[in-house]
């Protein structure tokens, strides 16, 4: 028997206006979204991995519809996200939540915790009066915190309690997916692993389904258990996150592989001038995106973008090269 | 010869509410020229302030060292007064930082900004500073660097801009560059390019180079030594070498395992607990508060001591290394 898919995007568009130069300024259009299509099973965790710029961010915002898209579809277990209407949106954000890189710039500095996160269970209607505070001092209780952070204001907490923190917002809700952007990079390294492990724990006992977006291979590693790989707006490979880090098919999942440095001197990363640096979103180049800084690059690769194509196991790759053979 | 950066035994301390708080106990190393030397430890562990404190760079009234000698290329910064200081500064020791874009003043085109440095530390001439600034623009190796000259900072990628600092930091031939975080905000591609202009420099220069990350990947694939600190303490200081093949100290053990790893099936171990407060800090070993191997003993600071035998890896904790 298969089973739906929680999350089902299908070929998901957004470009940005973008106005530039001086004095007379043009616009330029800047593809964040060029044509993405994923889905993510209940329970599941799907990692997005990209660099700066890659659309990763936008993917999350764009599904949640906090901004709109120019095309393409999104259902959240079966309903159209991007044609819901203001009460099935309202149900919708119950069920889809997001978590963010700094979760201060996300808290109100002058709310305290019993109000930041009272505030939607109020808002949806989940506790009110007496039931909101033991309401939210079990939310804290699931994040490791204690009772009496309730009446404190976000400043008082370290970098990874205030993470605590918007995680325990999200969980409000009682979602069903969650979209974490960035989760635990402006995390030390061995508050990093405890966030991970919290979230991990909570991802078992809730069944949630995540989606998990990073610039970090490791933690994706880590953490995932499938992964989509993205550049410049475009999905270049995707599959399990095992065989796709183990194996990378697309060069520029190799790429990543190759400049992501590892705590052993024997497998230090080799030092290399080339490769460029991502061209500019504004003006992309034609074919594959990747074909400035791909090594292997032939004319095909620069008048032809690759499709995403399935590959031997369960993965997929969009590269001319990988399709003969 | 001795080496270009000496540190011996320094302390820095910083005054909160009128209570003196040690940010940095007794820290002692040297770096020769072409050597890497890494500085690894999480946030307040305290790196940054150890790079601060040789460049003279504290907050003044607020942070000082209190104790010990910095030398950098037969000058002793700490006695120094501030006019020896900045003339020490920009000509002997170079500083990068992590984000390019807080040095880089924002409304000034990057030529004029690496010309300044020079007109002011060289006494070079408005229009040979500008020749120079091309030629270091070209050393760091940024594409059609003559074009670039009038550009604004905000009109560079973050690799280039940090192509920038580094440029402006070599600018007048120093012998010690400190690198603090420079690849953090970069993405790992461009962080690789960057690390491997580094690595070019440094072996064209002969730059002693002090690497501050909180990142054992960057230390593993370019670092010679490394130290670990914690606390302000130094806790393990090894070749690169033993230090991954022999790692020590309960918190070095404890870090390793926390990282997340691209080849790994076991996920990152978290260390329980957190740093503690400057004024919550317990006597003694400063990280006894998270240590599964805690004994009374351990109130009392341990001294550095050799590994296995091996003067070159030193450990400071009472249940580990050599009796």
């Amino acid at each position: 028997m298969t089973r739906a898919p929680l999350l089902d995007i299908r070929d998901l568009r957004k470009t940005y206006r973008v106005k530039h130069g001086w004095p007379i300024a043009r616009t330029s259009h800047v593809r964040a979204l060029d044509g993405i299509s994923l889905s993510v099973m209940p329970g599941e965790v799907l990692g997005v991995v990209g660099e700066s710029g890659c659309g990763k961010s936008t993917l999350a915002r764009v599904a949640l519809r906090l901004q709109p898209a120019d095309g393409g579809d999104v259902r959240f277990d079966g309903v159209n996200v991007l044609a819901a209407s203001r009460s099935e949106l309202r149900q919708l954000r119950r069920r889809m939540q997001m978590i963010f890189q700094d979760p201060s710039s996300s808290l109100d500095g002058r709310q305290r915790i019993i109000e930041a996160l009272g505030e939607p269970l109020r808002v949806h209607g989940l506790a009110s009066g007496a039931s909101l505070r033991p309401t939210v001092a079990r939310l804290l209780d699931e994040v490791g915190l204690p009772a009496s952070a309730l009446d404190r204001y976000p400043h008082e907490f370290s970098g990874g309690q205030r993470q605590r923190i918007g995680i325990a917002r999200a969980l409000a809700l009682g979602p069903d997916l969650i979209f974490a952007d960035e989760p635990v990079s402006a995390l030390d390294v061995s508050v990093q692993a405890q966030i991970l492990q919290l979230l991990g724990t909570i991802r078992a006992t809730r069944n949630l389904a995540l989606v998990f977006i990073s610039h970090d291979l490791a933690v994706v590693r880590a953490f995932c258990q499938r992964v989509v790989v993205m550049y410049l707006g475009r999905i270049v490979e995707s599959g399990d996150v095992g065989e796709v880090f183990s194996a990378p098919k697309h060069p520029y999942t190799q790429l990543l592989k190759a400049s992501s440095p590892e705590p052993n001197p024997a497998k230090k990363i080799a030092l290399s001038f080339q490769e460029g640096e991502p061209p500019s979103p504004l003006n992309p180049p034609t074919g594959c995106h990747f074909h400035p800084r791909c090594p292997l690059a032939v004319d095909r690769c620069r008048q032809e973008a690759p499709v995403l194509r399935m590959v031997a196991g369960q993965g997929a790759v969009a590269c001319h090269l990988t399709e003969t053979g | 010869m001795n080496a270009p950066l000496i540190v011996d035994g320094v302390t820095t301390s910083i005054r909160l509410d009128g209570q003196r708080h040690d940010v940095v106990r007794d820290i002692s190393f040297q770096v020769a020229a072409r050597e890497t030397l890494a500085l690894v430890g999480e946030s307040g562990c305290g790196k940054s302030m150890t790079a601060l404190s040789i460049m003279g760079l504290l907050p003044a009234g607020i942070a000082s060292v209190s104790a010990g000698k910095i030398i950098v290329d037969g000058i002793d910064m700490v006695a120094a007064d501030e006019t020896v200081r900045e003339s020490v500064r920009g000509n002997r020791i170079g500083m990068i930082f992590q984000e390019p874009m807080t040095s880089l003043n924002p409304v000034l085109p990057i030529g004029f900004q690496v010309g300044e440095a020079l007109m002011q530390h060289q006494g070079l001439s408005r229009s040979a500073a500008r020749a120079k600034a091309l030629d270091l623009l070209e050393h760091v190796r940024i594409p059609s660097a003559a074009r670039r000259l009038d550009d604004y900072p905000h009109q560079f990628s973050g690799g280039m801009r940090q192509r920038v600092m580094i440029a402006l930091a070599l600018a007048c031939g120093p012998k010690v560059l400190i690198a603090d975080e420079p690849t953090t905000a970069l993405d790992v591609t461009i962080q690789r390019q960057v690390l491997a202009l580094l690595a070019d420099l440094q072996a064209r220069e002969g730059l002693a180079v002090l690497l501050i990350t909180h990142n054992l990947g960057v230390v593993a694939s370019v670092a010679d030594r490394v130290m670990v600190m914690y606390g302000g303490d130094v806790v393990e200081s090894a070749d690169v070498k033993d230090f991954f093949a022999r790692p020590t100290h309960p918190y070095s053990v404890a870090l390793l395992a926390a990282m997340p790893r691209i080849d790994a099936t076991e996920g990152p171990q978290p260390i329980p607990g957190q740093v503690p407060s400057l004024d919550a800090m317990p006597s003694g070993c400063r990280f006894q508060s998270r240590c599964h191997l805690r004994q009374d003993v351990c109130s009392t600071l341990p001294p550095l001591k050799p590994v296995a035998g091996n003067p070159g890896h030193q450990v400071r904790c009472w249940m580990r290394g050599d009796t």
